[in-house]
């Protein structure tokens, strides 16, 4: 049986978005459900991270960017339409709508910077507070432990593992209600990926999350709801019951790709 | 001929050499070039070091008809040229960059791009010339500074020979930013404001450093806007509404008129200065370019 929708996180309709009049999404529709993982896989300039950026309105960041059709997200108890003309402002929609990069974006400033300074500007936090905060933050992904010690180094001299957890961490600090996860474990070893994959699976329950995923295995170990993206257009949408259907998955995946 | 190379790769490793050895004798004759500058001021100047004269050249008094060839005034006058066209136009530079790289429009940004790139190729002349007309007048009339030809005259017009140079110096040093370190900072929800005063400003603080001295460099050469508005007078710089000379502009004048003097001689030693804190610049971008290319937030790595 598939889950009535009484209390959608996210409802988006028919949105399209072009860059410089190419269009990259079309009539994409499809409803999140919180305390879900929600993947999405596609082939390369399928539109996969257009659609992430378009839930957090960052598409708007790169040039020559037009948005069209409904994206809703429920904030604080109500659907709120963030492409509206009394929509949220900018910086507050990114700061509740988190994202984290395929690269680690670390900024090049200290591990606590990294922590401290994103708190300082957009929430106002200073003190106590603020190192209870990011105490607790870097506890979220299990990194305290590992940089506790060395808060003063440069986040750079984290590994590529620590620096994606310490972007996660620095996204969840901010006290977001939806993550956005772009292709996290792309440039990651086999180690890393599986304790990113691991706190996604663990932060699930309080977080909205959808993920891109480069990895179709990955898709099938961590989706609750999958869709697959193909040419800017959801070609399939995939509950758990089919993900665990290993061939009636392996025949949807042929006949897509 | 089972370990011979084919006949097209040896032409090409032959073809390889020609063009490495072409290479290195250009490298060879730059390298020559600035070496025999030196080595040219450096003997012109030795009859300086060895009769004792240089003490007088490096004294505070230019009075040639007087027996007095001091250059330390033209000294001074380069070092408050520079660093008033610099106090001038760096923060105006600074602006243009960030507003161009974050907070404009595309069109707007697009314009002043273009309005920059416009500016390099105004000859300096044009600049000393329409300052003449315009800027000296103003400076008699409203601030009564003498004949107007002053020491704050010639920084303002300096100011904007050398901010092109320090805009195009630090845009560059800005685009070579990670454009990830922007779009992650907006992700956190910064305000563009916010992104340039917490990320941008202190991630590139070394390219800041960069462009100000490269700005002060090109200031400190310029020969032409100083001869033509500073009033050329050999006296320290006391005041913004003084006449100065700068040594540029003392090489360019005793050169146009004697040959055999003590003044001529005092030119190279003018020269000797300007080489060497020019060498000395060089040294310290240098410098600082290494520590940069540390940094791994830079995008080409």
């Amino acid at each position: 049986m598939e889950k009535v929708v009484t209390n959608p996180a996210i409802v988006v309709e028919e949105l399209c978005v072009e860059f410089s009049g190419k269009t990259v999404l079309e009539n994409v529709s499809l409803t999140i459900l919180p305390a879900e993982l929600h993947v999405i896989i596609g082939p390369s300039g399928s539109g996969k991270s257009t659609l992430l950026r378009a839930i957090n309105r960052l598409n708007e960041f790169f040039p020559n960017c037009r948005t069209s059709g409904l994206v809703r997200i429920r904030l604080d108890g109500h659907l709120v339409d963030i492409y509206a003309r009394d929509a949220p402002p900018l910086p507050e929609l990114r700061r509740r709508v988190a994202m984290v990069f395929q690269t680690p974006a670390v900024l090049p400033f200290s591990i606590e910077k990294n922590m401290t300074m994103p708190l300082k500007v957009t929430l106002g936090l200073r003190g106590g507070e603020l190192r209870e905060r990011m105490e607790w933050a870097l506890r979220q992904v299990g990194l305290w432990d590992e940089v506790e010690a060395r808060l003063l180094d440069e986040a750079t001299t984290l590994s590529g593992g620590q620096q994606q957890r310490l972007c996660l961490a620095r996204a969840l600090a901010l006290g977001p209600q939806v993550l956005l996860v772009d292709e996290p474990t792309a440039s990651l070893d086999f180690r890393a990926t599986e304790t990113i994959e691991q706190l996604l699976v663990d932060l699930k329950d309080r977080y909205t999350i959808i993920a891109v995923s480069h990895s179709l295995s990955q898709a099938r170990r961590l989706a609750d709801r999958l869709w697959v993206l193909r040419e800017g257009r959801v070609m399939q949408q995939m509950n758990r019951r089919q993900l665990q259907d290993a061939a009636l998955f392996q025949e949807i995946i042929d006949n897509i790709f | 001929m089972p370990f011979g190379r084919p006949c097209g790769l040896r032409l090409r490793s032959k073809l390889e050499r020609c063009i490495e050895r072409i290479l290195l004798i250009a490298t060879a004759i730059a390298a020559v070039a600035i070496i025999s500058i030196l080595l040219l001021l450096a003997y012109f100047c030795l009859p300086l070091f060895t009769s004792g004269e240089l003490g007088e050249v490096f004294s505070r008094r230019w009075q040639p008809f007087a027996g007095s060839y001091g250059i330390l005034p033209m000294c001074a006058g380069s070092f408050a040229i520079s660093l008033l066209a610099l106090f001038l136009a760096f923060p105006g530079a600074v602006a243009i960059c960030f507003f161009v790289h974050s907070l404009a429009p595309a069109p707007a940004a697009g314009l002043l791009k273009t309005l920059v790139h416009f500016m390099t190729g105004i000859p300096t002349v044009i600049y000393g010339f329409v300052s003449v007309f315009l800027l000296v007048p103003l400076m008699r009339d409203w601030l009564s500074a003498g004949t107007g030809f002053t020491l704050l005259t010639a920084a303002i017009t300096l100011s904007l020979l050398i901010l092109p140079t320090i805009v195009l110096v630090f845009q560059a040093r800005l685009e070579r930013i990670d454009p990830t370190l922007t779009l992650a900072s907006a992700a956190l929800g910064f305000t563009p404001i916010e992104q340039v005063r917490h990320v941008l400003i202190p991630a590139s603080a070394q390219g800041l450093l960069v462009a100000a001295i490269l700005g002060f460099g090109r200031a400190i050469g310029d020969t032409l806007i100083s001869l033509m508005l500073a009033g050329n007078a050999a006296q320290f710089p006391v005041s913004l509404f003084v006449s100065i000379r700068t040594l540029t502009a003392h090489i360019a004048l005793v050169l146009a008129t004697d040959s055999q003097s003590m003044a001529y001689r005092s030119v190279f030693a003018a020269g000797l200065v300007l080489f060497l804190l020019m060498g000395m610049i060089n040294l310290l971008i240098q410098r600082i370019g290494r520590a940069d290319n540390e940094k791994t937030y830079e995008k080409d790595r």
